[in-house]
Formats: structure tokens, sequence, C-alpha cells
């Protein structure tokens, strides 16, 4: 095997191949990105058994071959080496070298034998999807803040793809606390209802770069493929049933205000210092004619009150989790945002006063 | 089936390096065999096509090797993230508080098998100290060899302080021992319920045959049996019936058989035949142990400051010990304080004690002679009348135990002439109490009186 590009594609791809490889103390050689050559086409593959990231990379010239290499140590050695150079990796049998003008060095490599074979997406009983990347990028950040870190209910650690009755494609995820929808695509002809980690979707989003226009995802009845690029990320379904989410959110509300999403993050940001002690809870008050007051109370430090004018019909008051709602307005785009809510128990709706493709609710706490 | 896979899988791992051993047949399972079918479980896709390329004809071979016959093999993902959890409905976020204690109570439901034992009492569970360490003892000894040495045991004390786990206790660990035991727990009402049921349809003898096949038999709270005369027959019935087959019998009350008013004498002689076993109030380092083992169990952290103070001052049972713990605890979660702080800056009060709030020596003659319908005068005199003399002593005995009074002050009050005689005065109704439940009565009412 015998490959020579540019430290710049190596190292940047080598990169995004070696962050999953590490840690399977079970299985060394999952630590080991495999290098393969075939017929010119040359690619960098690297696997957890959740989720694999092949990386195709663009080389001057190659050999066929195919030999594994620490990851890790690879990648550092690469980054390493002075810009600009041209990089020769050539194997004999399980040593690697890699030269660089005055720089070489050999490591002892492992034989792809024991690399394990890939599961591949079948092509034809595949549903595909393309997104703008900054579309997808967008969205899949705004949907999985709220995703849960809890293994013990593996339906809420990823993001929920799955088309809506009006056909459209909606991602969403919740932590049992708060929720977000984002209307992906508008209209599709094909159906799915697929959980994809949200581990691998950060995998994806950290792939993701200036020079990509477009992610084709394909789903199969166990299996994900997102292409960007020269990226291809294959990750496992999480084999759950996620919540029949929208029914969870409020088809109406009592009480609607629109507000100035920068002035509400500030005065969140005000009432939280305050409300500490008390894990984050803050008080959301309309007051009509025309107040919104954000309200914190801390014992041992003293209270907080804001303010916001604004247009408000009926009054009402409600208990949040302060990250929850900082969470969400960062999630939320325009200037102005819509807050509704009905009562002390039903969930507060957020979304951005014009576009109404996002929505993020949050479950108000007990007072 | 699971075994035959057991087998296979000891076999592959003699066969390929430990590491890929445990990396792709950790998680597997054989799902079915049918017609030589057969189907194994993975844990997520990633691992079925290794498992089909590389390593099917040795799964191949080794299902052979254990007699299964091998026509195709199938892989299906199986998440292994099981039990499925089921989706749950969003919920509110302070709910992280609750859920704690929440979830430690669930993990405490009863688990009522057809035995009516719940699995959450054992005797490891149950804390020994000076005020019940005899009592475990012979549990301990009735679970090494039932239906021998105490026989029936008979186990009784106040409410709330641990005869239902200490009889349950002994259930679960003779069925630990021996599963196929035959074990029945009923409190004495269930009993006399389904007894009625029983004659009502016309089933008396099943009733009675399903009693006379138990090993052993537990009923709590026999004291309930009283009045219930056709009852109390059958239960005799049962009773003398297991006795004789040396079948271990365990039995409840929350006084002793003697006292139980109006249960036939043949019965409470034999209830107490291999003797009586009392659960006392706990002292306050057993109050301490109880504390801090429930506050683990809970998952909990409380510090050595708060336990002593919940323990000196609840001095009712455990039951109050331990609904005063959760409520600090619980109160400490949401104000998101420690229980200590809770205490010290008195947003929590524990006050449960046997003395309700102060009386005057005054009031307690008083009450005495009201309720014996005495003149206090005369009470409070030198007659040498036995009733009178008699709420005379109990009136000493109050002031004594209720008020910590000196013997001199307590002399002054009752008007005799020096301490001796309060001092015999006390020791002559503590010595009746442990005999005479009348009395025993008595002094509860008055004392009912005195706070109520």
């Amino acid at each position: 095997m015998k490959i020579k590009v540019t430290q710049e594609k190596l190292s940047k791809a080598l990169n995004n191949v070696s962050r999953i490889a590490i840690g399977k103390v079970t299985l060394p050689i999952l630590n080991n990105v495999l290098i393969r050559v075939d017929n010119k086409k040359v690619s960098l593959i690297t696997t957890n058994l959740d989720m694999a990231i092949i990386d195709f990379l663009p080389v001057s010239s190659s050999e066929d071959g195919v030999v594994t290499v620490p990851a890790k140590l690879l990648a550092e050695f690469v980054s390493n080496l002075p810009k600009g150079e041209t990089i020769e990796i050539s194997s004999n049998d399980t040593k690697v070298t890699i030269s660089s003008g005055k720089y070489s060095s050999t490591i002892n490599g492992t034989l792809a034998d024991d690399f394990p074979e890939l599961p591949e997406i079948n092509e034809k009983t595949a549903v595909v999807y393309k997104i703008g990347v900054n579309e997808f990028k967008n969205s899949v950040g705004q949907i999985i803040i709220a995703s849960s870190n809890d293994l013990t209910r593996p339906a809420l650690t990823g993001v929920y793809f799955n088309t809506t009755d009006d056909n459209a494609l909606a991602i969403a995820a919740t932590d049992g606390y708060r929720l977000a929808e984002k209307k992906l695509i508008d209209k599709v002809e094909s159906e799915v209802k697929a959980i994809v980690p949200s581990n691998s979707l950060q995998e994806v989003l950290r792939s993701i770069n200036d020079e990509m226009e477009e992610v084709e995802v394909s789903f199969n009845e166990d299996l994900v493929r997102f292409r960007l690029g020269e990226v291809e990320i294959i990750s496992k379904l999480i084999d759950a049933s996620f919540p029949d989410y929208q029914k969870l959110i409020p088809k109406e509300n009592n009480i609607k205000v629109v507000l100035n999403r920068d002035e509400l993050v500030r005065v969140t940001k005000l009432a939280a210092l305050f409300a500490r002690s008390v894990g984050g809870s803050i008080v959301c008050e309309t007051k009509a004619p025309d107040l919104f007051l954000v309200k914190s109370i801390a014992n041992e430090f003293g209270e907080n009150d804001s303010v916001i004018e604004t247009k408000v019909e009926t009054p009402g008051r409600i208990n949040l989790n302060s990250r929850f709602l900082i969470d969400a307005l960062n999630a939320l785009e325009e200037k102005e945002i819509k807050f509704e809510f009905s009562d002390r128990i039903a969930p507060v709706v957020l979304k951005n006063k014009k576009n109404n493709n996002y929505t993020h609710i949050i479950m108000p706490l007990n007072s | 089936m699971y075994d035959v896979w057991k087998n296979v899988l000891a076999e592959i791992e003699q066969q390929i390096s430990t590491a890929n051993f445990s990396t792709w047949f950790q998680d597997t399972s054989l799902i079915s065999t049918d017609n030589g079918e057969i189907k194994i479980g993975v844990k997520n896709s990633f691992y079925v096509k290794q498992l089909r390329n590389r390593y099917l004809d040795l799964i191949k071979t080794a299902l052979q090797n254990n007699n299964v016959s091998v026509s195709t093999i199938d892989f299906e993902v199986q998440s292994n993230a099981k039990p499925k959890v089921r989706p749950r409905e969003i919920t509110p976020t302070n709910t992280t508080v609750k859920t704690r204690i929440k979830k430690v109570k669930e993990e405490l439901k009863p688990q009522t098998s057809n035995t009516g034992l719940n699995e959450k009492y054992t005797l490891e569970s149950f804390i020994v100290g000076s005020n019940n360490d005899v009592a475990v003892a012979a549990a301990q000894s009735i679970v090494d060899a039932p239906g021998t040495r105490y026989n029936p045991f008979f186990l009784y004390g106040g409410p709330g302080l641990g005869k239902t786990h200490l009889v349950q206790a002994i259930g679960n660990a003779l069925i630990s021992r021996n599963p196929n035991l035959k074990i029945l727990y009923t409190p004495i009402s269930n009993f006399y319920s389904d007894f009625v049921d029983a004659v009502r349809n016309g089933k008396g003898k099943e009733f009675n045959r399903k009693f006379q096949d138990l090993d052993c038999l537990i009923i709590d709270d026999i004291q309930f049996i009283v009045n219930k005369e056709k009852s109390q027959e059958e239960f005799f019935n049962i009773f003398n019936s297991l006795y004789q087959l040396n079948k271990q019998i365990i039995i409840t009350s929350d006084r002793l058989p003697n006292q139980i008013k109006s249960v036939d004498e043949r019965l409470t002689s034999r209830l107490a035949m291999a003797g009586a076993f009392d659960l006392q109030l706990p002292k306050f380092e057993d109050k301490c142990a109880i504390l801090r083992a429930k506050a683990e169990l809970m998952g909990a952290e409380i510090e050595p400051e708060a336990i002593e103070y919940i323990a000196e001052n609840v001095n009712t049972n455990i039951r109050d010990l331990e609904g005063e713990l959760s409520t600090i605890l619980l109160m400490s979660e949401v104000r998101g304080l420690t229980p200590l702080e809770l205490i010290e800056n008195g947003s929590v009060s524990v006050n449960k004690s046997s003395k309700l709030r102060p009386v005057s020596s005054k009031q307690i003659v008083e009450k005495v002679a009201k309720y014996y319908n005495l003149p206090i005068k005369e009470m409070c005199g030198k007659s040498r009348v036995a009733h009178i003399k008699t709420a005379r002593q109990v009136t000493m005995f109050l002031l004594s135990k209720e008020l910590n009074l000196s013997t001199n002050k307590i002399a002054a009050e009752v008007g005799v002439k020096d301490h001796t005689t309060v001092m015999h005065g006390v020791k002559k109704i503590e010595k009746d109490l442990k005999l005479d439940f009348t009395l025993r009565d008595q002094i509860e009412e008055i004392k009912e009186k005195i706070y109520g």
C-alpha cells in the first residue's frame, strides 16, 4: 500500500476519523484507523461498533493495499508535520512508514484481517433524504440540546427522525422535561421513523466543514448513513420506541406574548443568578395590559425582579427552569419570539415569531 | 435453549482470542432454532456483518457439536438495552427531586407472592438492638430449625416496633433456604374474613385443608380475633393440627396472650406455650442505628448530628422515626439544604413522644381521683381501703413516670408520710402491671385523659 497526499488533507481526514477510535479496551484494533487503497480509491475508516466514520481521501498517487495503524498516534504525528509538504505513507507487511521531506517514522501497524467489516446500507430498500448542509447543521443543533444522556431510557438518547401526518420530515428530541421539534423538509415521499443516537449525530456535525453543500441521509431498518462530501458516517439506530410527542405539544394556549429574544435571555440570566439555591427555578409572570415579569428569589442573597414591556391580554404565571429556558432561547433564531402557556402545569411553548417550523416546549416546575 | 447457546459460546471461546470473543459474542443470544433455521440475536447491525463473514462456520460447527441441526443461520438486531423502556410522557422538571425518593419507595413496593410475604422484609435489614435482641435470636433459631424449639413463636410489642418485619423476615428466610416450603403469612383479619367467605360458600373444609398443608403459618395481630368465636374455634383446630405435625407457627400481637380479652383459654394457654418474646421501644443508640440504616437504604446523606436530633425527639415508635426521617430528607432535597441546616434554622421541628404536652402534678392527681371516682382528699389521705390505696399508688406511679418527680415531692403531693412509701407504691404498680391487664388498661385510659 502506498499513498501520496498533502499534509493538510491527510491531517484533516485523520483528525476527523480518529475521534471515535478510542477507549475500546476489549478489542485493541478498534483504536486503529484502517487505510485502504482499492483501485486508486483511498479510504480511512474507524469504528467503535456503534458507528463508523469513513473518509475518502483524494490523493495524488497510490498503490493498492490495506493496513491498520493506531489512529491517534498517526493523527498527531501527521498534524505536527510542516504544512504544505507532501506526505508519503507506505506499508510493508505491518510496518507503516510515513515520510515527508526530512521527517520519517515507522509505526507498527496491524494486519487488517481483524478489523471489523462494516455494515452496508442496502441502497435498494433505503429511504433517502437530501438536505442542505447548513440547514441540517442548524436544525440538528437546535434539537440535540433537548436529548437526554440517561442510558436507562435509550429512546431519549437520540434524535427522532419521523415523517409527520402532513408528510413533512421532522426531527425531535426530549429528555422528559423539555422537547424540541423541527420540520426539516416540508414534503417528503417516503416515510421514516428512526431514532439516531445523539452521539453519532454529534460526530456528523463535527465532520461538517465549509466545503460541504449537501447531506444525504439514508435509512435502513437498523442503520443510518450520512454522506457529506468525502465523509461517510454509518451509525446504528436506537432500537426503542420514541414517545408519541405530537400529543405533548399543546395545541392552544391561553396566554400569548411576543418578546424580544435578547432581552428575555438577559433577564433570564439575571434571574438565574438568584435562582441557584432553588435549582434554577424562576417565575415568569404576565400582567395585563403590558408587563412581562421574570422573578427569582434566593433566601440568602436577595431577590430579582425584571420587567419587559410587551402586549399582554391574559394574566398568568409559570415557574420554569432557567437553564432550560436559556437553552431554548439560544436555539431560537429570530429577534422576536412567541412565549405561550396556559396554566401552571401545562408546558410553555416557545417559537420564532415568523417562522413556524421550530417548536420548543418546557415543562413547568411545581411551585 | 439458552443453555445450548452457553455451550456453543464456551466452545467458540476456546477457538478465538479473548478480545474477539468478548467483543463479538458477549451480547449474543440464541433466539430460535426451529427446523434448523437458526436465529441469533446481536447488539446492532455492526455485529451482523462481522459475525456472518468471519465467524459463521465457527458458529455452525459449534452448534452442530451441541446437537443442533443447522440449515440456515440468521442474525437479528436485538437492542441489549433491555428491558425495553416504555416511553414515558413528559413530566415536570422538578420531579427529579421527588423521583429519587419515589424510586426508593417503588423498590420497596410490596412484592407479594402467594405466600403473602413481602420480600422487602429480611432478617438482614432488621436492626438488632438491646430492645429486640432476644426476639431476633429466637427468630434466627427458627430459621435454622423450624418447628422445634420455639413453636409456637409468640411475638408481642406495641405498634410500629417491627413485629411484622420480623415475622415476615422469618418467612422469607425460610423460603430462601427451602423454596419448596409452604408458608402462609396472613393478618388475622384476613384469616377470619376468608373463613367467613369459605363457610358462606360451603367451602369450610377446603379452607381448613389449605391451612393443614402448610409447613409454616404466620398470623399477624392475633389480638383482633376477640369476639370472633367461630374463627377462634377454626383457628384453634388449625393450630392444634399444625402443632401436632411439628409445623412452625408464628403469631404476633400487641399484648401477651393472657391479656387478649375474651379469647378461649385453651387457645391463650397454647399461644404462649413456648414463651412469648417482646419487642420494646428502641434505646437512643438503637434509634440512631435504625436511622442510619434507613438513610443509607434511601441513598440519602444525613449528618450524624441530625440523626441524633431525630433520635432524641422521637420517642414513640420506629414507624414514626422513619416517617420523620423521610420528611426531613424530602424537605432537604426540595429546599436544597442539608438535614442539619434545616433543623438548625428551625424549618423542621420533630416532636413525637409519648409525653405529649407538659402537665402539672395537680392535673395528674385530679384526673386519677376523677377516674376512680374518689374525692382528692380521700385519695390523698391515709385510708387503707384496697381500691383507694391502689388509686393512690397509681397516682404515685404516674407522678414518678410522667413527671419524673422525686419521691419526696410525690410523698408531699399524695399526702403520705415519707418517700419509702412512694417507692413501695411505684414498685408495686410496676410489678402489678406485668400481670394485671386491667390495671394496664386503666393506666392507659388515665393517661389518655391526662393528655387528651
